[in-house]
């Protein structure tokens, strides 16, 4: 009692030096508030962002690991690399193997330790018939695209369905698939889908649609040969619900598939459809994409696993059958970010091979829309370490003259029977006093600031974030990221076609930049760039992070004060108990 | 404990207590059993000195540094409560060191202080020095930036006692003890003169009620009316309110007006 209550009148009686303390204090306090509360936002971001949302994730091949595992091998054997090439053979081989098939995918999903749900589409393509034709502008126009990608596939051997055992193994979601791939898809006038389940559905690569007429067909096999169309191709063929199409087989006239048309449905995001380019040929555009269940394609025996026993029984060179094959999309669907870093784990014990890597464009978009969080959270750890730094030290210096000043004052409280360690504790409670009025103005400082400095600072983030990589696109004509095999791929197909493609499709997605990370993967376009450093994504940078200052800041605030505080009174404690009165008096007198 | 008879010398300094009554009771060391040298020839009331002895310096040495030159060295002597004690001896003898060892400011090297029989150096000196002690400096000690009462409640606060008024009651009262007005206790030591600090040091000095009142110099730079007036108040509290006052001064004046003169020899080897 006797201590606070001197210690509150000193700290009254020495208004002019504790105002300094308090402002200075004040100061350090606003900074650290600001500091903390934006380390706190981004935290909270990232915890938050994906923690209530679904994650998609997909499993891809890591081909660079593959190539390089394969050219180890086939070196060790020694036999073709004498010519200084490259042994394609083997190499195409290994990505050949590579492909996950169906019964892969779901055990890896029952390996998983947390809650997943899974959809899959497979995707091939068929030909037109005479009364069942695609949508298309010019017909001349479709045949030379189509000759000139089919030529190009087969011109360069088997790369094309290496590709398209590739597009495989990727297997991503929505936007899975580059210019190669496309290249040896594009030999059948339609695109035809199946779906396993209404999320796949809802995922569809050309973007989500409404029925305009009937219904989605169901996914058992009750329901096979069942199919939606377009309105567009509905409209071009003049089609409706309850007719029956009937397409071929791209590789084989004679081989014809019947499907029941029980709904029409429409693209909602329409400006897709105008998709195709001079080589995306008739079944890249949307309009001309066939809907069906799973079911009903391995009814017609054009599912992914029975094309691919096809296509390894045939020769590797004969690339006619191989572009046949259908594609499996499978994507594992997971609760949370942290339910997807499981499940990647767990994938990884059940025995994936390591040239498999386990990826969520929903978290790689997530991440990447935070680096300009990321990054003003370190500023903001910088910013709060060097002002804890100085503020702890300007604390003791002060303290330590104060309490020089003041020697002569414990002298006389000592000499009058004070015991040093109140005089000490009187000490310190006068600066735990100044300081804490100076931090609860600083905090409040702080709290009003934090918001409209942190969002300004983030604001810079972003935009110094957008020039780096426009300064890219400036410097190379194009993003400078797709130096990476993805490109390679597209050049072996068609490189003049391929490069406007994907300025196509980047365009598009500067465009589209606005949108969400979810809505993104969605709507990509069949054309663009997509794999392992091979695209620019939309990415709409978090730009806004409530900084608020809760109850959590104000506890760490004023923990971090009594620490300050102690720290510099430990200083001016040592001090204090140095002195013997007698000396202090000595001095005086 | 090797030697002799410095210390002697302050027997002769008993002569000066030419002044009352009770020559008696003066010198006593506690210690028959060393009588040897030390206390020759002192007053020989031994036995009824453990009554009235409040302080005592027993066989008492003291060096600033361990081993280093002995400011004062086997120095014995007693103070008894209702008198006024006066230290004298030349600049040099130790009285500073005196006062600082009575008042428990520091711990002699050899011998030891009793209060009430009891060795300070087994009692907290802080205790000592916040109840039982008023000390009045030579520079008076007061915190300049405080009010007359504010130094003086300090203290009474700092006693931890507890008292049966309140505290400005009590500061008016000792303000009227040593003769000052009562508008000064709201006034700033700094804007006091030095005999007015002198006595609100006094007023300090009073507020707790210690039995034991030393004071350092209390008239050095004093005129002679201040000092006569100043020498009044000590003799009262030692006669009327039986305290032991110990003044430490180098003034004969005031060593004439004490009850008892206790001289220091300066220290000589040899």
């Amino acid at each position: 009692m006797f201590i606070v209550k001197n210690a509150v009148r000193s700290v009254t009686r020495n208004k002019g030096r504790n105002i300094l303390i308090v402002i200075i204090v004040a100061i350090i306090a606003a900074a650290a508030t600001i500091g903390l509360s934006i380390r706190d936002a981004a935290q909270t971001a990232r915890d938050e962002g994906l923690q209530n949302t679904t994650v998609t994730a997909t499993i891809s091949v890591d081909r660079e690991k593959l190539m390089s595992q394969a050219r180890s091998s086939s070196s060790s054997s020694g036999s073709s690399s004498s010519d200084g090439k490259p042994d394609f053979d083997a190499m195409r081989s290994a990505l050949d193997q590579s492909s996950l098939t169906l019964a892969d995918y779901l055990k890896y999903a029952k390996a998983s330790s947390v809650d997943v749900s899974t959809y899959y589409t497979e995707e091939t393509s068929v030909s037109a018939t005479d009364d069942f034709q695609p949508v298309e502008s010019s017909t001349s126009a479709s045949n030379s695209s189509s000759s000139s990608s089919s030529s190009s596939s087969s011109s360069s051997g088997s790369s094309g369905s290496d590709n398209a055992n590739r597009g495989d193994a990727q297997g991503q979601g929505g936007p899975g698939g580059d210019g190669g791939q496309m290249g040896g898809m594009t030999q059948g006038d339609f695109s035809l889908t199946g779906f396993s389940s209404d999320t796949a559905v809802a995922n569809a690569r050309n973007g989500s649609f409404t029925m305009v007429d009937g219904e989605v067909f169901g996914y058992d096999s009750a329901s096979n040969g069942e199919a939606i169309i377009s309105k567009s191709l509905a409209d071009f063929n003049d089609l409706s619900v309850g007719d029956t199409i009937t397409v071929t087989s791209p590789t084989d006239e004679s081989v014809t598939y019947k499907l029941k048309i029980v709904g029409i449905y429409k693209n909602t995001t329409s400006e897709n459809t105008t998709q195709s380019g001079p080589m995306g040929g008739t079944s890249q555009d949307a309009a001309n994409a066939i809907y069906t269940s799973v079911s009903t394609l391995k009814s017609l025996g054009l599912d992914s696993d029975t094309t691919a026993k096809a296509a390894s029984s045939s020769s590797s060179s004969d690339s006619s059958s191989k572009t046949a094959a259908t594609q499996l999309n499978f994507t594992y669907v997971l609760g949370s970010k942290s339910d997807y870093e499981t499940f990647a784990k767990d994938v990884e014990k059940a025995g994936l091979d390591d040239t498999y890597t386990v990826q969520s464009s929903d978290v790689e978009n997530y991440e990447a829309s935070l680096v300009p969080l990321d990054n003003l959270a370190k500023f903001a750890l910088t910013l709060l370490i060097i002002v804890l730094a100085v503020g702890a030290v300007v604390l003791i210096v002060i303290n330590l003259f104060n309490i020089r000043e003041r020697k002569y004052e414990v002298g006389v409280l000592t000499a009058i029977g004070v015991r040093k360690a109140k005089v000490a504790a009187q000490f310190a409670v006068e600066l735990l006093i100044v300081t804490m009025i100076g931090i609860a103005l600083g905090v409040a400082g702080g709290a009003a600031a934090s918001v409209p400095v942190s969002n300004q600072l983030l604001a810079q983030q972003i935009s110094s974030q957008e020039s780096q990589a426009q300064s890219q696109q400036a410097q190379f004509g194009r993003n400078a990221d797709m130096g990476g095999p993805d490109q390679q791929d597209s050049s072996n197909t068609d490189s003049g076609s391929s490069s406007s493609d994907s300025a196509d499709s980047n365009s598009y997605d500067s465009s589209d930049s606005t949108g969400s990370s979810g809505t993104q993967s969605n709507a990509q376009q069949s054309g663009s760039q997509r794999g392992p450093g091979g695209m620019q994504r939309a990415i709409s940078y978090v730009s806004n992070v409530n900084a608020t200052v809760n109850f959590a800041i104000v506890a760490k605030m004023v923990a971090i004060g009594l620490g300050l505080t102690l720290l510099s009174a430990l200083a001016g404690i040592i001090s204090v108990i140095r002195y013997e009165p007698l000396q202090i008096l000595a001095d005086r007198s | 404990m090797t030697t002799t008879t410095e210390t002697d010398k302050t027997t002769e300094t008993d002569k000066t207590t030419e002044t009352d009554k009770d020559t008696t009771s003066t010198e006593t060391t506690t210690s028959t059993d060393r009588s040897e040298d030390t206390v020759t020839d002192d007053r020989p009331e031994d036995a009824t000195t453990a009554d009235t002895a409040v302080l005592a310096l027993n066989h008492v040495s003291y060096a600033y540094t361990k081993g280093g030159k002995q400011v004062i060295h086997d120095l014995s002597h007693t103070f008894e409560a209702g008198r006024v004690h006066a230290i004298t001896g030349p600049s040099g003898a130790g009285k500073t060191t005196v006062l600082s060892l009575l008042s428990g400011l520091t711990s002699p090297t050899e011998g030891r202080i009793l209060y009430k029989g009891k060795d300070l150096e087994r009692t907290n000196r802080y205790d000592f020095r916040s109840h039982d002690i008023g000390v009045i400096f030579q520079s008076f000690n007061l915190l300049p930036s405080l009010t007359v009462e504010e130094n003086i409640v300090l203290s009474m606060d700092a006693s931890g006692k507890s008292f049966d008024r309140p505290k400005p009651e009590i500061v008016r009262e000792l303000l009227a003890k040593v003769r000052l007005a009562e508008e000064y206790a709201n006034e700033r030591i700094l804007h006091l003169s030095g005999g007015e600090q002198q006595r609100v040091a006094i007023a300090r000095a009073l507020s707790y009620g210690p039995d034991v009142i030393i004071a350092d110099e209390p008239t050095g730079n004093l005129d002679l009316a201040t000092q006569d007036d100043i020498m009044r108040i000590f003799r009262e509290l030692a006669h009327s309110e039986g305290k032991c006052v110990i003044i430490v001064t180098h003034s004969p004046d005031v060593a004439r007006q004490s009850d008892e003169v206790f001289e220091l020899a300066p220290l000589r080897r040899r």
